[in-house]
């Protein structure tokens, strides 16, 4: 992976103004994308993440800010060479957009008319749709296939200009979980095969988990924290991101279920409950066994749960630990030169009920 | 056909005017349907790509369409008929008969079609318009290869409501000098106490009003794949 970057906003502002009221739906953002990146944006809806990445090929222009995709910059491109840039640029959408009226094959081949002639049309349109696995479908009509035979269509329609970028703004949020997994899996194949680099909006961490490499949190429309995967999920400091990865790693579901067991929160003096966090090659190690043998620490496992993320393992358990007072001090000091993250777990009052 | 020359006593007598007539009627409405047709398809797919959010977001054009379009349908057309008749002189040379009668036509059908048309587009997905952008379509091509390829149903279907409608003004023109079915209804059924002659006219519109719907029916039926 060459760390060129192809995408670069700077201090984008998107400003609203609609009956008087005045709406800063991106606020002072910049946001650096390099070449075969696959880049997740993450927040709740309304937090500005699709307004940010419709900047990036003006279907959004910005109120404030520089654009530069490619080299280029797309703000001060006149309007028949913005459309040659949008063509670099390919985008699906959560509703995926496709053309009720045309066959699927049309509905691929609507970009390259014009660009290519009619035998090429028809083989780029076979070549596309064999490659998101729906050839057999080129002569049916959007209404006639599922959700995510649809958005196939329109990956491969977005692919249809050979994009070097592909933004996808939630387009697997009306997806089931297996479509989506499938979506996401081609996205990450495209990648891979294709070089494409890729923007992936939505507000599941858990398919920013699948398949990006780098992530930004979006918070109104802010990015409140940003980095590579496996350092925002192993240490992610903002509340918001906190809580979107305790949802993607079902802690948050666990402890909840966990809180809700008197047995968890009637603990002795001799008893903590707390959550043990390990990235990468700490996960091998016989922590349990190892604790019981040099400090009498006796760990009940509640919860655990392993994400391999970019080949990392990130692993998590909640256990009660039993023991002398110093003893767990000491495990836990034992845990900590491990390099494993020991948060202690009060359930408070709100959160039991 | 005894049972014809019982009901309708005078007008089995009148078979070249009735044939006449419903030539004219024809003839009014399909001349004013290309015309009112041309006119009301490009006012209408002007107030679609120039208002607010439009593909040609242009305030001052979509207003000056807007009001003329609302201006020109506040005007009833009895009135329309008889305020325009200069205008008619101007252009066609005279007030009365068949071919003057298409002026107050065109311009008391173009802006409800026009109407009709900005309603029909608007129903195309905005999100669907996004995405010819995204892939780098021009205006033009989002005009002819996304609107008017989306929007055809109701295109069609909005062509039909017009077209009869457009029967019903012809009527009206008729009655007041334009000649057709509507002439003859009032001029001859009516003020000659002639009933059957009346009810013939309507029923002849009728059988036209329902031919066209049929037709409109099917053809949307074929182009519309959303189901």
């Amino acid at each position: 992976m060459t760390n060129e970057a192809i995408i670069e906003l700077k201090n984008i502002d998107v400003t609203f103004h609609n009956k008087g009221q005045t709406v800063n739906a991106v606020k002072d953002v910049s946001l650096t994308v390099d070449r075969g990146d696959i880049y997740g944006v993450v927040g709740y809806s309304g937090a500005g993440k699709s307004t940010l990445v419709r900047v990036i090929n003006r279907l959004q222009p910005p109120t404030a800010g520089t654009v530069v995709v490619n080299g280029q910059d797309i703000l001060h491109l006149t309007p028949r060479e913005l459309r040659v840039a949008r063509t670099k640029i390919g985008m699906i959408f959560q509703h995926f957009n496709l053309m009720d009226s045309r066959t699927i094959a049309d509905n691929v081949g609507y970009p390259l008319r014009f660009r290519l002639s009619k035998k090429n049309r028809q083989e780029k349109v076979a070549h596309l749709l064999e490659l998101v696995g729906l050839s057999e479908k080129a002569n049916d009509y959007p209404a006639q296939l599922s959700g995510g035979q649809k958005q196939r269509v329109a990956i491969a329609r977005a692919l249809a200009n050979d994009p070097e970028i592909l933004i996808s703004d939630e387009a697997t949020s009306a997806l089931d979980p297996k479509t989506t997994s499938s979506i996401l899996e081609l996205l990450k194949r495209l990648n891979k095969e294709l070089g494409l680099t890729v923007v992936l909006i939505t507000h599941e961490m858990e398919a920013v988990k699948e398949i990006c490499n780098k992530v930004a949190v979006m918070e109104s429309g802010e990015i409140i924290e940003r980095g590579d995967l496996v350092s925002i999920f192993s240490q992610p400091k903002k509340p918001l991101t906190q809580d979107f990865i305790n949802t993607a790693t079902q802690i948050n579901q666990a402890l909840e279920k966990i809180y809700k067991q008197s047995s968890a929160l009637d603990l002795s003096d001799h008893q903590q409950l707390v959550q043990l966090q390990y990235v990468g090659a700490s996960t091998d190690a016989p922590l349990i066994t190892e604790l019981y043998k040099r400090y009498d620490v006796v760990s009940n496992i509640l919860y655990g749960n392993v994400e391999i993320l970019q080949d990392t393992p990130l692993g998590n358990l909640i256990v009660v630990m039993s023991g002398e007072p110093d003893k767990l001090q000491e495990a836990w000091q034992y845990c900590q030169d491990a390099g494993i993250k020991i948060t202690h777990l009060k359930p408070t009052d709100s959160e039991v009920a | 056909m005894s049972w014809f020359a019982k009901y309708f006593p005078n007008a089995v007598t009148m078979k070249s005017d009735f044939i006449q007539a419903t030539g004219e009627t024809l003839y009014m409405t399909l001349i004013t349907a290309v015309v009112a047709g041309i006119l009301g398809m490009i006012i209408g797919i002007g107030l679609i790509v120039t208002q607010p959010g439009g593909i040609l977001e242009n305030r001052i054009i979509y207003n000056i369409f807007d009001k003329i379009v609302n201006l020109c349908r506040s005007i009833p057309f009895v009135i329309l008929l008889a305020v325009i008749a200069p205008l008619t002189r101007v252009i066609v040379g005279t007030a009365i008969g068949t071919t003057a009668a298409i002026v107050p036509l065109v311009i008391g059908s173009a802006p409800f079609y026009a109407r009709q048309i900005q309603n029909a587009l608007a129903e195309v997905d905005h999100g669907v318009i996004e995405a010819a952008e995204s892939v780098g379509s021009s205006p033009m091509g989002i005009i002819f290869r996304v609107y008017l390829k989306e929007g055809l149903p109701d295109i069609i279907r909005s062509s039909v409501l017009t077209l009869i409608s457009l029967i019903d003004l012809t009527a009206m023109a008729g009655a007041i000098g334009g000649g057709g079915l509507g002439n003859l209804a009032i001029n001859v059924g009516y003020s000659r106490f002639e009933t059957d002659v009346t009810v013939l006219a309507m029923l002849i519109i009728l059988v036209i009003v329902f031919a066209i719907q049929l037709v409109g029916d099917l053809l949307a039926r074929r182009v519309d794949h959303t189901a």
